[in-house]
């Protein structure tokens, strides 16, 4: 059992971090279920279609909450004991084979192993299949086509007839006049044979926004525009003054300090300084590895881990000041709860004030390695902040404790897998018996 | 104050023209409060207070992304508001003496929404918060990354204590959402390309060119597409009156000034109940960890290094004191723009908001967007960075843990195949 203190943080932590991926993990949900949906038949005007009974699809929803529940499972347990019994098979197995030991084995243990890569592929696969438990939430879909008709070549005769643009037009203009009316809000894509299946793929391009959006779209850019344009020439303006004023007034009628640091300053300049650590350990590991020509370069390496050496001596510095004064003004810096960002750099800066800038891509493949990588980035940069807190709440455990017994082992083997391995691993211990002389 | 004088010039005007700017104020704001409620709350009237609180709290603690927002009950809507304003600085003591239950308080909450609103862009803020998003959009900074940097909250149920089993089951859950997260996000991807570029030339907006998901749902969806087609619309009105309001806000801070002059002044010393800031102060000791650790290697390279170079380096010319002196100086810059990386929020030269996805023909004109392939290019080598720091982390646990086992006899350690 780890101290109460350890384990609260160390749960915490992980909790937040899972929390996080679910949030993300919804959203991606939600889009998705849109996204599926677009790409099935559908019309764009015509009657709704009562919703079709779920498929196998929709209702499966065993895995997420499985996983919701706040402590491991009979099940989670097991497997950690089939883990076990895996390594400890491979004790007995000599040392010399440990390598090839557990794999070769085909029966439920190399199963067991969460870590095993067929079983992690399978898991994906799997995982790619599901839509999630969320679909009570989303009102009915319209017009929804289970069935995948081969319309392609029905579609392909039709198409000269439907791109006629006077077609559009009136349709256009029927959405401005009567904006209530559902069937009049969409260009009339289906000629009167109102069974033809529209799908995406076949007539999309066929697609027209209605009017009256359109109009409320550029209207929107516009003010936007305007607002973004406005805000960064008022400044300096009388009512930039009169704030000012109101702001002092405030301050030196509260009797507060004005020198004295908020609970949101110091949260973020603890950011600040954490961001310089991890900069400045960087750049020392490019000095370290750097390979210097001749003497200049080598005098130029010197110069900067010097520098770098004067640079965490700041940081340091500002943390003690930091530290101090969060100690002397007894000002609790984080309150219970998780607050709004004061100042988070993204999502509310004074630079997202306008429509939003265009990302330009040209294949599906672009994306998806674009997006892979943005996950890949957050993913690290969660690994790392989880891998520090380990380190900081374990590894003066295993310092502490009276070393050799079989709880001190135990730890030491799950803190190296935690802390060395990601998690994914475990080394083996073996005991050499005292030979019995 | 010569200003407050100054409105005498006609006073016709400057009657109408405060009520007219906390009209527009009103339109502005996200819960659309009455106008007299203001006036209300310069008297202090009981009757102004719970639309202020939930005023506040809409302000303080803006809707989350996914629309979910718990419609807490007033008192718990006080107390947020009372702790946010307190973790964000607020001066005034005489709110948070308030009463819980949000009966009180019309004044002391003016006061502290006069504040909020003469900090910063917070009208701004709250506007591009909520915005409308019709594009397919995708952030193109680190900041909403997983790992919240902030601290994490502490389980509001004790836990007791747990074992390293329980954080092994934890950490391997993660894993799979990771992996779960991985896969949804590459199907998302292909559906998006799809349906970009089966609608290609569908956009009114030439340099668009494609409709996003929210547009061809729309079409799909007429109802849906009705009450989106509303929510622009509202939104284009308050975006209207953000735009009076910079035009007539000065009156406005004028008046807020004689509202603060009729409170009393706040005795000096606040006395704020000590609280334990343990999940805040443990951070701070984190960061401080981190950077002696690093000190001390740095130390232990600087050293010999230092050493090395003055035992060789004895006579050099004339010409090596001016080179001398432009290696200094370059080094100098080199560390000042290391420096700025992080206290300026750099680092990546990469803007903050989100960007509109857009899907473009091979060979079409560059120049209007940004491209993904740098946006590739500068996430690959931020990956690779994170990979060596991770790397030297599990390192230097690796180290520490073969220094704490190393001395033990009678022990074998095999380590875990595929490494």
């Amino acid at each position: 059992m780890l101290p109460a203190d350890c384990s609260r943080r160390l749960v915490a932590e992980l909790r937040d971090a899972l929390d996080s991926c679910a949030q993300r993990q919804r959203q991606l949900e939600r889009s998705l279920r849109v996204s599926r949906r677009l790409l099935r038949a559908w019309e764009p005007a015509e009657t709704p279609v009562p919703e079709p009974t779920p498929g196998p699809e929709t209702d499966e929803k065993v895995p997420s909450s499985a996983f919701t529940a706040c402590s491991p499972s009979p099940q989670d347990l097991k497997e950690l004991e089939l883990l076990t019994q895996v390594l400890e098979k491979a004790v007995r197995v000599r040392k010399g084979i440990s390598k090839a030991g557990g794999d070769k084995d085909p029966s439920v243990k190399s199963e067991s192993l969460a870590a095993s890569p067929a079983t992690r592929a399978s898991t994906r696969l799997r995982a790619s299949g599901w839509t999630g438990s969320h679909a009570s939430e989303t009102k009915h879909p319209r017009g929804i086509r289970q069935t995948r008709v081969p319309a392609k070549d029905l579609s392909e005769r039709r198409l000269v007839s439907v791109e006629d643009p006077t077609c559009m037009g009136r349709g256009a203009r029927a959405a401005k006049v009567e904006p209530r009316h559902r069937s009049q809000q969409i260009v009339p894509l289906a000629a009167p044979q109102a069974r033809e299946v529209f799908t995406l793929k076949d007539k999309g391009i066929l697609l027209q926004l209605p009017m009256a959006f359109r109009k409320a779209a550029s209207q929107n850019s516009r003010l936007w525009a305007q607002l973004s344009s406005t805000h960064t020439s008022d400044s300096g303006d009388a009512a930039t003054t009169a704030k000012n004023h109101f702001l002092q007034k405030m301050q030196t009628t509260s009797g507060w300090p004005s020198s004295r640091l908020s609970p949101a300053e110091v949260e973020a300049e603890v950011g600040r300084l954490r961001k310089a650590c991890s900069l400045l350990r960087l750049r020392m590991g490019k000095e370290l590895t750097a390979d210097p020509k001749d003497w200049m370069q080598e005098y130029r390496c010197l110069l900067t881990l010097e520098g770098l050496q004067a640079l965490v001596g700041q940081c340091l510095h500002r943390l003690q000041e930091l530290r101090t004064a969060v100690v002397e003004q007894q000002l609790g810096p984080w309150p219970e709860g998780r607050l709004p960002r004061a100042s988070s750099p993204c999502g509310g800066g004074a630079d997202t004030i306008r429509s939003p800038p265009l990302l330009l891509y040209s294949s599906t493949q672009e994306l998806q390695t674009l997006a892979a990588l943005r996950l890949r980035v957050a993913m690290l940069n969660q690994q790392i902040h989880l891998e520090k807190v380990l380190m900081a709440e374990l590894l003066p455990l295993v310092r502490e404790q009276e070393p050799l017994g079989p709880p001190w082992l135990a730890l030491c083997r799950a803190v190296h897998s935690l802390l060395c391995e990601g998690g994914e691993r475990f080394l083996t211990i073996l005991r050499e018996d005292e030979p019995a002389d | 104050m010569g200003r407050r004088r100054r409105r005498r010039v006609d006073p016709a005007d400057a009657a109408r023209a405060l009520p007219e700017a906390i009209a527009v104020l009103t339109r502005t704001l996200p819960t659309g409060p009455s106008p007299e409620t203001f006036r209300r709350a310069k008297f202090d009237r009981p009757e102004a207070a719970p639309a202020l609180w939930r005023l506040l709290f809409c302000v303080l603690s803006p809707m989350p992304a996914d629309g979910a927002s718990p419609s807490l009950a007033l008192e718990a809507q006080a107390r947020s508001v009372k702790a946010a304003l307190r973790f964000q600085g607020y001066p005034r003591r005489a709110l948070a003496q308030l009463p819980d239950d949000g009966s009180q308080g019309g004044r002391e909450l003016l006061l502290a929404l006069a504040w909020l609103l003469a900090r910063g862009p917070t009208l701004e803020q709250l506007l591009a918060q909520s915005r409308v998003r019709l594009g397919d959009e995708m952030p193109v900074c680190e900041c909403e990354s997983l790992a919240s940097p902030g601290p994490a909250v502490p389980s509001v149920e004790a836990d007791g204590c747990v074992d390293t089993r329980h954080l092994q089951w934890l950490m391997g859950k993660l894993r799979f959402r990771w992996r779960k997260l991985m896969a949804s996000q590459q199907e998302q991807c292909a559906l998006l390309g799809k349906i970009h570029s089966y609608t290609r030339g569908c956009h009114s907006d030439r340099s668009l060119g494609h409709l996003s998901v929210t547009e061809t749902e729309l079409l799909r969806d007429p109802e849906g597409g009705q009450q989106l087609l509303q929510r622009l619309e509202r939104e284009n009105v308050r975006l209207e009156a953000a735009l009076e309001w910079r035009r007539r806000e000065l009156v406005f801070w004028q008046w807020m000034d004689t509202v603060l002059g009729a409170c009393p002044p706040e005795a000096s010393q606040p006395t704020f109940l000590p609280e334990i800031p343990a999940q805040g102060a443990a951070e701070l000791e984190l960061v401080v960890r981190e950077l002696q650790a690093l000190q001390e290697e740095l130390q232990a390279a600087v050293e010999p290094r230092r050493a090395a170079w003055e035992a060789r380096v004895g006579g050099h010319g004339p010409e090596w004191s001016a080179s001398r002196r432009a290696l200094q100086e370059a080094v100098r810059q080199d560390l000042v723009a290391l420096q700025w990386a992080w206290e300026r929020g750099g680092g990546l030269t990469q803007p903050h908001e989100p960007h509109r996805l857009v899907r473009t023909e091979a060979g079409a004109p560059e120049g209007r967007g940004l491209q993904a392939t740098e946006v590739i290019e500068v996430l690959r080598s931020r990956e690779a960075c994170l990979e060596v720091v991770l790397g030297q982390l599990q390192g230097q646990c690796r180290q520490e843990l073969a220094r704490l086992v190393g001395t033990l006899p009678g022990l074998i350690w095999i380590p875990p195949p595929g490494r």
